[in-house]
């Protein structure tokens, strides 16, 4: 028989004064198995705590009801003050006496009753209680940050200052990301490739940081503290431990293919550097576009031409696990594909119709016209120029229903650019809205103006060509008539949408993802750089569109989150998570189902058919992902997962007390 | 029922399952064969190559077979069912719930036009969904209209009772029954290892014999099956107290079909049961 | 059958934690007032309720038996909620077609800042079930004094 002590507070006057609380302890002393029931003052002071410390002593109490304030407030104060005792913190129950009755009713005769039922449901349910106890499960202490743009570099960068170490994977031959291929960045007209670049460099010189680029994550296991991950280390075909990156091999090479990191405008060759300030500062053969890797020649010219003999074709993926304790996802963004869905702006079948990513390249002193701004159809540089704004973002019709942010800033960018080196151009900007929230960016829309941009309120309808002239046609909404220009180049700025592939990292990481595909933060408000799974962060664009402050930003916070797991050797799990009883478990798997942290996993054991030994798969719970949300125990049909703290025999002997 | 069809579909049948007993395809088969009654007949298992010829195939092979499966989930050889359309959708579901191994089965698909059973009536799956080998040719099914029309017919016309007619209704039928737990047994959906209803725990399931818990009995029942039922429609033949239990999973298929699109149990072989899943946009009424 | 003499309704209200049990804390907070009949329990998540309970509670003697949580979007565990509405919309209609009234088994979203929806809420379900009086549907104790001949 348990021996369950009940203190009723009066809470000052708070619980007394409309509950008859002598008359509670009274009734509740009746209840079979509670052996000491009384009131006090002020539970929660020193005074009253030592009065139950001494109880327990004194009564042999092996369980405590308190009929008090709200469970929310004091549930912590009363199982540490558990700690000291003989008790397990765990074999408590708190019956909600002031939020939820004196405070809310006027009748004191109604509200006492209503405090007995309480307090007796709690005593029912503190009757099943089980001493719990909390886990630990230990820390790696050594991050994983998917994705080297912006966002993945200055996450990476934070831990390993703070003296962590770190993986940086990158799927490309080198870090920088889309930052890198950007000219300028607003609103201070900072060189974008000026001030990433040397944080790339401090990536590849830190002594914390391993980086491995043209990586994949291939496969992820664990949880918090301990995630085991696969990584794809795809051939490249030289062999960087030698290769000094002298470039004499991509001079030679004769293969020419159209340049991905120049978005098309350009050619690069099959052995290439993505840039010429890539980091690692050394080639690799792109397989495909090979002439001796894909079979079409014999070729093999780099491999004559260089120094060190680097040149490998024999080279092979290889796979490399490793344990980390924490990962950021910073996979970023790409533009959306306008040419498959606007076929009023000519499906991409017009040159000089181009992406704003295009533009940058265009314009960036390293890019293929080295800053010079030329159409690419004829090399002429354009004098009228159009920016649509919105291609893509706030158009629910064909492309997506949010708005990518950055776009008017740069749209701006890209007019101010264009006034200022070419005299005499004009510009045209079609937009549906200007917003510019962030520091200086107003100003920055202001001075475009005064440069000179026009801006026009309406979509472009249409873009057509007219001999060597795109003529766009489309509607000023302010002043409600058509418009047409006649233009030498349209700059389409195109909504971001998340990086391709994302869908299979979300669901390797086992976290989810919204409705257009970026990646689901934790909470909206709350938690925006965390994810559902603990020990997985998220930094910059993959989360959503944002731009660049807004993303180192949020890459630092997640730097933080990390360094926030690694401040403890260990870490400690609460008790009250779901426990499977694999003597029931028929092993459906429809709690694993249900679980929003990917914590019930599917398990061996051994087990018995008549009198053969057998392997069957039951559910287990993992107690590093396991938030003990209980939507598992609902969806077993059998009862074999249980919520320890609220066992569906708690529950029900609650449901019981209260209908006695 | 053409019967030269079904007679000729019975002697292929046995020389089928002769084949696959002799050359060691299946280490059994279940089908039906005959017993003392002319119409009845009873789950046969057939293990040697001559107790073949004992199957039989005609409109008095009503028990559903595939939950036979379970009493040996770890079969040294494959075992051989005799599948009908409602067969192999309990074989999906049993699959689909990890209680059985497809490889461990091997499936005789038996195109059925209807037995003496009241639930084929709006069949709508005279041929099984899945298989290993069909005997003789599929038969036509049911149009559409005809088994959507006779799907949910009763339901709706219960629903048009008030609450108190409705409950007096279930009362009496809950009345009778006896829990004896032959709706569960024979149930493809029913296969915990040990049933909610069978557990010492004192909040889950009353064991006296009365109204309230033959109650709850019914309608948890009917709450722990009603998203996978596949619609056999066995629970209320094996009854031995006769109570309509599909009007109850029946009613759950309906505000299922309703709320979240169509849905039809055991047909693919992948798709997640409705309460296994959730979706965004599912109407909301508890604002 | 004769309504008890001073007959009160019995309420049970399984409450997430994270929304609906702050909700009524922030009521009592703010000193708001509702009838005694509403007896919350608390669990993490209204996806931990197991519809089990529901007819439970109505064999043992609720009265009114209500299961609140936190907006679908809200959720503390991001997606226990959606579960929730999927169970309980087909819950309901199984228990309605087994003759409840529909008022006497409802699901309602209340935020940890909806400390009014909560007064609300409970006062008018409270009058709602006053006014539909006692439950005998489900209920042991009616069948055990005296069972059908009782009608």
């Amino acid at each position: 028989m348990s021996r369950t002590g009940v203190i009723i507070c009066h809470c000052g006057t708070n619980i007394a004064s409309m509950v008859d609380v002598e008359k509670v302890a009274e009734e509740i002393g009746k209840i079979p198995g509670v052996v000491y029931s009384v009131t006090n003052k002020y539970t929660c002071s020193e005074p009253g705590q030592q009065m139950i410390k001494d109880a327990i002593e004194e009564h042999s109490l092996d369980r405590i009801v308190i009929g008090a304030c709200t469970p929310r407030m004091h549930e912590t104060t009363f199982r540490k003050m558990l700690k000291g005792t003989k008790i397990n913190p765990y074999m408590l129950e708190i019956a909600n006496l002031r939020e939820q009755c004196a405070w809310v009713h006027t009748d004191k005769e109604k509200a006492t009753e209503k405090a007995i039922s309480l307090v007796r449901m709690s005593v029912a349910k503190v009757g099943s209680n089980k001493p719990l106890f909390t886990s630990f499960i230990p820390i790696h202490k050594k991050a994983l940050v998917i994705g080297g743009g912006i966002a993945g570099i200055q996450a990476a960068l934070d831990i390993a200052d703070a003296g962590h170490e770190v993986t940086l994977v990158e799927r490309e031959p080198s870090i920088g990301g889309k930052m890198v291929m950007l000219d300028k960045t607003f609103p201070t007209l900072d060189c974008s490739a000026c001030i990433s670049t040397p944080k790339m460099v401090d990536v590849s010189a830190h002594p914390n940081i391993t980086l491995k680029t043209s990586c994949e994550v291939e496969a992820v296991t664990g949880y918090v503290g301990n995630f085991e991950v696969t990584i794809r280390q795809k051939a490249r075909y030289v062999n960087h431990d030698i290769c000094t990156g002298c470039g004499l091999c991509e001079t030679k090479c004769p293969s020419k293919i159209s340049d991905e990191f120049n978005q098309g405008i350009g050619e690069r060759k099959a052995i290439y550097k993505l840039f010429p300030q890539a980091v690692p500062a050394k080639p690799v053969i792109d397989a495909q576009n090979c002439r001796k890797l894909n079979g079409s020649a014999k070729c093999g010219v780099c491999q004559i031409v260089c120094p060190l003999q680097c040149i490998d074709f024999e080279d092979k993926d290889q796979l490399i696990t490793e344990t980390y304790g924490a990962i950021v996802v910073a996979t970023g963004y790409e533009l959306i594909d306008w040419t498959k869905l606007y076929g009023e702006y000519g499906s991409g079948r017009y040159a000089d119709v181009i992406s704003g990513l295009q533009f940058e390249r265009l314009v960036n002193a390293s890019g293929p016209t080295e800053g010079h701004i030329l159409r690419p159809s004829d090399q002429k540089e354009p004098k009228d120029v159009v920016i649509v704004k919105c291609v893509g973002s706030r158009d629910e019709k064909k492309g997506k229903s949010y708005c990518s942010r950055a776009c008017c800033m740069y749209g701006a960018k890209h007019a101010h650019q264009i006034l200022e080196k070419i005299p005499g151009s004009n510009v045209y900007i079609f937009y549906m809205d200007v917003r510019t929230p962030g520091k200086g960016y107003e100003e920055f829309y202001n001075r475009t103006r005064e440069d000179g941009a026009t801006y026009i309120r309406g979509r472009v309808a249409k873009i057509y060509k007219e001999g060597d002239k795109l003529i766009c046609t489309g509607e000023d909404t302010l002043i409600g008539k058509p418009v047409t220009v006649k233009a030498d180049m349209v700059i389409l700025e195109t909504a971001m949408v998340p990086a391709r592939g994302v869908e299979e990292i979300v669901s390797k990481l086992g976290i989810s993802m919204d409705g257009d595909h970026w990646v689901q933060e934790a909470h909206p408000k709350l938690r925006p750089v965390e994810t559902q799974t603990a020990g997985i962060f998220l930094a910059g664009t993959c989360q959503g569109p944002k731009d660049i402050p807004d993303t180192v930003a949020q890459a630092s916070a997640a730097a933080v989150k990390v360094c926030g797991v690694f401040s403890k050797e260990q870490m400690e799990t609460s008790p009250m998570i779901s426990r499977v009883n694999e003597e029931k478990c028929c092993g459906c798997e429809f709690c694993v189902k249900c679980c929003p942290y990917s914590a019930i996993a599917m398990k061996e054991i051994d087990g018995r058919e008549g009198n053969r030994k057998i392997k069957r798969m039951v559910a287990t719970v993992n107690s590093g992902l396991c938030q003990g949300c209980g939507a598992c125990t609902a969806a077993c049909r059998t009862g074999a997962i249980d919520l320890l703290g609220y066992t569906n025999d708690q529950i029900l002997k609650e449901v019981d007390a209260l209908c006695l | 029922m053409n019967d030269t069809l079904e007679i000729k579909r019975e002697a292929q049948l046995r020389e089928t399952a002769r084949r696959l007993l002799e050359d060691g395809t299946v280490g059994y088969i279940i089908g039906w064969g005959t017993t003392r009654f002319e119409d009845k007949t009873a789950p046969l298992f057939a293990a040697k190559p001559e107790e073949a010829d004992r199957l039989v195939w005609n409109e008095y092979c009503i028990n559903s077979l595939a939950k036979y499966s379970l009493d040996d989930k770890y079969p040294e050889k494959k075992i051989g069912i005799c599948v009908r359309g409602c067969d192999s959708r309990a074989v999906n579901r049993l699959v689909n719930d990890k209680q059985i191994e497809r490889e461990n089965l091997f499936l005789i698909g038996m195109p059925c036009s209807g037995k003496e059973n009241s639930v084929c009536e709006g069949c709508s799956h005279k041929n099984p969904v899945v298989y290993d080998i069909l005997i003789g040719e599929p038969v036509e099914e049911n149009t559409e209209e005809k088994a959507s029309a006779e799907r949910f017919r009763e339901i709706e016309e219960f629903e048009k009772m008030s609450p108190d007619e409705r409950y007096e209704f279930w009362a009496k039928q809950y009345d009778k029954c006896i829990r004896c737990y032959a709706c569960r047994n024979i149930c493809p959906a029913c296969s915990c290892k040990e049933c909610y209803a069978d557990q010492y725990m004192v909040g889950w399931q009353g064991k006296q014999n009365n109204r309230a818990e033959s109650q709850v009995y019914g309608l948890t029942r009917a709450y722990h099956v009603g998203d996978r039922c596949i619609e056999c429609g066995e629970c209320e033949r094996v009854c031995p107290m006769g109570l309509p239990i599909m009007r109850q999973t029946k009613k759950m298929l309906k505000d299922i079909n309703d709320l979240f699109g169509n849905y039809e149990c055991g047909v693919e072989s992948e798709r997640a049961p409705v309460l296994g899943e959730y979706d965004l946009t599912d109407r909301d009424e508890f604002m | 059958m004769s309504v008890e003499k001073n007959w009160e309704p019995k309420i049970i209200a399984f409450t997430c934690n994270w929304c609906t049990y702050t909700g009524a804390d922030l009521a009592g907070l703010n000193r708001m007032k509702y009838p005694e009949n509403v007896h919350l329990v608390r669990v993490p998540c209204s996806s931990r309720v197991n519809p089990q309970f529901i007819l439970r509670a109505f064999q043992k003697g609720c009265d009114g038996v209500m299961v609140c949580g936190c907006h679908p979007g809200d959720c503390h565990y991001a997606t226990g909620n959606y579960f929730t509405r999927r169970r309980f919309m087909l819950m309901k209609r199984l228990l309605e077609y087994n003759g409840i009234d529909p008022q006497r088994f409802q699901a309602r979203w209340i935020s940890g800042s909806e400390a009014a929806k909560f007064r609300d809420t409970m006062t008018q379900v409270t009058a709602q079930i006053r006014e539909l009086g006692p439950n005998s549907k489900f209920q042991e104790k009616w069948y055990q004094e005296g069972g059908p001949e009782n009608e």
